[in-house]
């Protein structure tokens, strides 16, 4: 057999992963390393949530995208949402929350420390989300609810990029992190955990992930993990943002949001993500 | 009640224990953690760990037959007590623990296997979960 020697086809342009995953394993918020190194309390304002700091390290963190600490501690009836409000309500510089419903026993050390970390990288995962707008540090005193097991900034930093790359391996497309979601019909569904039913019972079109974490009393990352995993079983599918407005007649502008485009590029990277 | 370092103390108060660690399955990251762990990475431990015992908390085959699977959608407590895991030097102790709030934890020992009794750390770990997250 004669075996002709060919020339390989060059190689399909790749971008390059390796390099831009170092690149964002540098810093995730240069400000924030700042903070820390000069031991700085206050709060960091982000485009999508706020990090508490004392001395340095991070003891509380909010994000409107992630369901807050009350609601995971009342959806379930861990706490009522009287004993809540009034430890809210007489919390003091002095004599945070946290404080206050230790020292009342409403609820165990340990209960309290879990469900609060669980919070806090759960909001700083969103607070520390790339943004398109700088963040704003106020200089002042710590959050209302008072420390309880401030977290150092780079191990913050460090799970939040871990909690990025997670999240892609399980489905490269990040669209279904916060449009609204839909039902889709699988052509084989797997079998479901009985979170992920949970989940999928709620999508109707209108609720985004977080919507369903609020809804559920649950981790907006958990949810994340669960929408994510849903969605590569193509059970549900993420609603494609919405037209952008037409221009002004007179003005011709590239158009650049092609749905068409929009789905190759889609494409592109789930294949290169295989 | 004990918060989490306090807990974690008192696991390494087990016989043979090497290290101890309060993990989230879902997201991989551990809360607390006391003492040394293989390959001298904690982070990296955690992780794995934390793949394995999602991947045991998700399997129906090891679900007890009376445990509410999908039908009533809130399965509140964890399907699986504990995982087991021995190697030719040591023993590996993974503790899920059941909160009154939504979380995904569980309490990991890694005890020495030439000190460590494995009946006596399940019982001793069982006991610490349900006092960890007293409500």
């Amino acid at each position: 057999m004669t075996v002709v020697g060919t020339t390989p086809p060059p190689r399909l342009p790749v971008r390059d992963k390796a390099a831009g995953r170092h690149r964002a394993g540098g810093e995730v918020s240069p400000m924030l390393t700042r903070l820390a190194a000069e031991r700085a309390t206050g709060v960091l304002e982000r485009e999508r949530g706020t990090l508490y700091l004392t001395e340095g390290r991070v003891a509380h963190a909010e994000s409107p995208l992630a369901p807050g600490l009350d609601v995971l501690l009342l959806t379930h009836g861990t706490l009522d949402a009287g004993a809540w409000r009034e430890a809210v309500e007489q919390a003091d510089e002095e004599h945070g929350a946290a404080r206050l419903l230790l020292g009342a026993g409403r609820i165990g050390q340990g209960a309290l420390e879990v469900c609060h970390l669980g919070a806090l990288y759960d909001a700083a995962y969103f607070a520390l989300a790339p943004s398109s707008t700088p963040g704003r540090f106020r200089y002042g005193t710590g959050h209302p609810f008072g420390a309880l097991r401030p977290v150092a900034v780079d191990a913050l930093e460090r799970e939040t990029l871990r909690r990025r790359a997670l999240l892609h391996r399980l489905w490269p497309d990040p669209l279904p992190d916060t449009a609204p979601l839909l039902r889709a019909e699988p052509v084989a569904a797997p079998g479901l955990t009985a979170r992920q039913r949970a989940v999928l019972a709620r999508v109707d079109g209108v609720r985004t992930a977080s919507d369903i974490a609020r809804a559920l009393g649950r981790h907006a990352f958990a949810t994340l993990v669960d929408v994510r995993r849903l969605a590569a079983a193509g059970l549900l599918t993420a609603q494609f943002p919405p037209p952008v407005p037409q221009p002004p007649p007179g003005l011709t502008l590239p158009r650049v949001n092609d749905p068409d485009i929009t789905l190759l590029k889609r494409l592109r990277d789930a294949l290169e993500a295989l | 009640m004990p918060g989490i370092d306090e807990c974690l103390l008192e696991a390494m108060r087990l016989p043979g224990a090497r290290g101890a660690a309060l993990v989230d399955w879902t997201s991989g990251l551990a809360l607390g953690t006391v003492g040394e762990f293989p390959g001298g990475d904690h982070e990296a431990a955690a992780a794995e760990a934390a793949e394995v015992a999602r991947l045991t908390a998700e399997q129906r085959a090891f679900t007890p037959g009376d445990h509410d699977d999908g039908s009533g959608e809130e399965a509140a407590d964890p399907p699986v007590e504990d995982l087991i895991i021995s190697n030719r030097d040591s023993y590996h102790v993974l503790r899920f623990v059941p909160t009154s709030f939504d979380s995904s934890v569980f309490l990991h020992v890694w005890l020495a296997r030439s000190d460590g009794n494995l009946a006596l750390a399940r019982i001793r770990l069982g006991e610490m979960a349900g006092r960890l997250v007293l409500g």
